[in-house]
Order: structure tokens, then sequence, then C-alpha cells
């Protein structure tokens, strides 16, 4: 999981390895038609791979609509991703200024921070003083 | 390994290679010798001696001491890759591919809806151009090519456009952990004042309740068995002075059963200020 940019990026390539696996599926395991009468399937001799092993038609459409629906799917992961990128609505010169003004407060709020140090600091060696009073005791 | 003929005593020679010969200029002498030079140059010049990184002009012998100068033309083979010491992102048009978006803006005040609108528009182009090569690839398979490189050309735009906004990110990153930052220093000062103002309040407590036994009169100092014991108490409560007496302690008299039941009070008071910086 990274940022958002490296997902959006992973999802783009993960969208072109869904291209080519489709694109894998439709020309391995089409139907054999022919288009005109000259054409033929040749006839395979048993010894010999396969070039298209044909899937019968309901379980073809079956992946072709799963597949279908996975390259949407992705396709909305990444809008999705894409309408969530961080700071849209900031230029360039709003993130400076705003970078700016944290450092500010980063340094008002350390100041702070210190002087209530100091501040138990102090309480507690008071404390402690109170303490070794009664211990004398 | 290599050289399992050489006996075993030796094998281990050859499995590292030999360091580099400028080792040897790492004598304490020299190191010395270069602080020396450090330190002179820094003072010369005015510089702190930390933010020294390369004396120019050094003798032979040291030159191995401080790290090599920068590139001239800024530009050094790594492995046998070109690089370049400013990393920049190399244009479409560097790499010999087409630009399908605008030219991006170098305007400071350009707000990256645009940007988020073309990365939309480049998702859609995608899936369309991918339904268009498998309508032609099932048609004529000749034709394929040229729509398998504009889906190359969309693909490489799209992760060009992205490249172009990972500046923008590292300052949205860099401002969330900045803000992230300053509400935990907020919160870290918040819960310290709520431990002391805590601590004071106690402390105010328990002065309220261990009120010394302001110099008694003669009255009470026989019970305590002389004056011994209001020194005691005076040493014992000195910051205390002036504070309400616990109750139970008339005009400095102190009677046996209150006294136990004062103290009892005291130690279950001190559990909890305990409790409380535990």
């Amino acid at each position: 999981m990274g940022d958002r940019l490296t997902q959006l990026q992973d999802a783009v390539d993960q969208l072109a390895t869904q291209f080519i696996s489709c694109f894998y599926y439709l020309a391995h395991h089409h139907d054999l038609e022919s288009f005109g009468p000259a054409d033929k399937i040749p006839d395979l001799k048993s010894g010999q791979p396969k070039e298209v092993d044909s899937f019968a038609p309901e379980i073809f459409q079956a992946g072709q609509l799963e597949l279908a629906r996975d390259l949407i799917t992705k396709e909305q992961q990444i809008e999705y991703l894409i309408s969530s990128l961080p700071g849209l609505d900031n230029s360039q010169r709003d993130q400076e200024q705003s970078i700016r003004d944290l450092e500010e407060e980063l340094k008002v709020a350390e100041g702070q921070r210190l002087e209530a140090v100091k501040e138990k600091d102090e309480v507690l060696a008071r404390l402690d003083q109170v303490l070794r009073g009664i211990r004398r005791h | 390994m290599a050289n399992l003929e050489d006996g075993e005593g030796k094998t281990n020679a050859a499995m590292m290679p030999d360091p580099p010969p400028f080792w040897k200029s790492f004598t304490p002498d020299n190191l010395a010798r270069f602080d020396t030079l450090k330190q002179e140059f820094a003072d010369q010049h005015g510089a702190d001696i930390d933010t020294i990184v390369r004396i120019p002009d050094i003798s032979e012998d040291l030159v191995y001491l401080q790290p090599p100068a920068e590139p001239i033309d800024s530009k050094y083979r790594l492995f046998d890759e070109p690089q370049t010491l400013a990393e920049e992102l190399q244009t479409l048009e560097a790499g010999g591919i087409d630009r399908l978006g605008p030219l991006e803006e170098t305007d400071k005040d350009g707000k990256h809806i645009d940007r988020a609108f073309e990365l939309k528009r480049l998702a859609k182009s995608m899936l369309l151009n991918f339904l268009e090569l498998m309508g032609i690839m099932s048609n004529d398979p000749a034709q394929g090519q040229e729509k398998v490189a504009d889906l190359k050309t969309l693909l490489l735009n799209f992760h060009h456009v992205l490249n172009e906004y990972r500046p923008h990110q590292a300052r949205e990153q860099l401002i969330q952990l900045m803000q992230d930052q300053l509400d935990a220093k907020r919160a870290e000062t918040a819960a310290i004042r709520g431990v002391v103002d805590k601590a004071k309040r106690a402390l105010e407590g328990l002065g309220s309740m261990e009120a010394p036994a302001p110099p008694a009169p003669s009255s009470g100092i026989s019970r305590y068995g002389g004056s011994n014991s209001a020194d005691r108490n005076s040493e014992t409560w000195p910051g205390a002075k002036g504070l309400v007496a616990p109750p139970g302690m008339v005009n400095g008299t102190l009677d046996a059963r209150h006294e136990g039941s004062y103290w009892g009070r005291e130690n279950i008071s001190w559990a909890c200020v305990d409790g409380d910086f535990a």
C-alpha cells in the first residue's frame, strides 16, 4: 500500500495487464467460423498442438462478461483514486504558504511545550521538597 | 572457494576483493592533519567546521580524505548508465512520445483539478481504445498495430501526468506531517499542563491539611513532652507556616486520638498524590 499516486500507478498497470489477459482469452478461446464459402476450418492432426481451444458458447460468453466487468471495476477504481488525489484544490503557492504557516505554529507550540516542561520541573521540585520534609519527620 | 588448489588455509583470501587502494591514506596521522587543515580553512572563511565538505587545493596524499568534487558538467555514469545531478522528469517529447494533454502549466497558482480531469480523460480513452482494438482485431488483425501504438501512447501519457503530480503530492504530505507534529506537540503540552495543575492542587490540598503546629502554648507542650517536639514540628513544616491547622488541632494541642486519625488521612492523601504521578 503506497500513497495515492502509487496506488493509481499500480491500478493503471493492472488495467494494462487486464487488457492483455482479455486479449489472450478472446484470441485463444473463441469459436471457429467461416466467413465465406472459400474459407474452411482445417482439421488438425491428433498430435499437433491446437492453436485455438474453443470454449462452448455459453462458457465463452460468461468469461467475456466477467472480464468486461473486471475492466469496468478497475476503471472505476482508477477514477475514484484520481478523485481522491491529495491537494487537488491547492495550488503550489497555497501549499508553500501553509508550509510556512505551519512552521511558525510549530515554533510557537514548541515554545509553549518547553514552558510547560519547565513548569512541570518546578512543581516536581516543590513536591520533592515537601516529600523530603515528610520523610525527615 | 575459488582457489581450492591453493590449500585450505588460503581459500578465504579470494572470497573478498581487496580493499580499494586508498585505505592506506586513512592513517591517524593523516586524519589529524586533515582535521587541522579543515579547521584552518573554516577559520579563514569564517564558516562552521561542520558545513565544510571539501577543502580546495589539498595536498596529494590527503586527497582521498575528502569526497571528490562534483562533476563539472553535472553528468556522471553509474553502472554505465548516464545520470544527472539534478533528477528531472524526462519530458514526453524527449522520450519520443506524443503528448496528448496540454503542456503542464508552470503557473504556481494553477489548481490541480485540471490535472485530475486530464487523468480521467486518459483513463476513459484507454478503455475506449481497448474496445476499438478488440473490434479491429476481430475483423482485420493486420490493422491492430496502430491501435496498440495508440494504447501505448495513452498509457505513457497517463504515467507522465501522474509523475508530474508527484512533487505536488510530496508537498501535500509534508503539510500533513507538519500538521500531525503540531497536533502532537499541542497534545503533549496540554497533557503536561494537566498534570502540573493536578500536582499543584494536590500540593495545595496537602498544605491545608499539614499545617504546622504553631509555637504551642505552654499547656500543649507538656503533652508533647517538652519543647523538643515543638522544635521538631516547626522544622518539619517550614513551608506550611500560617496554613490552616488540621482538624483536631486546637491551639496547637493535639489529642492522641485525633492525632492517629490525622496521620491516617495524611497517608491516604499521599497515596493520591503518588497515584497522580505514577
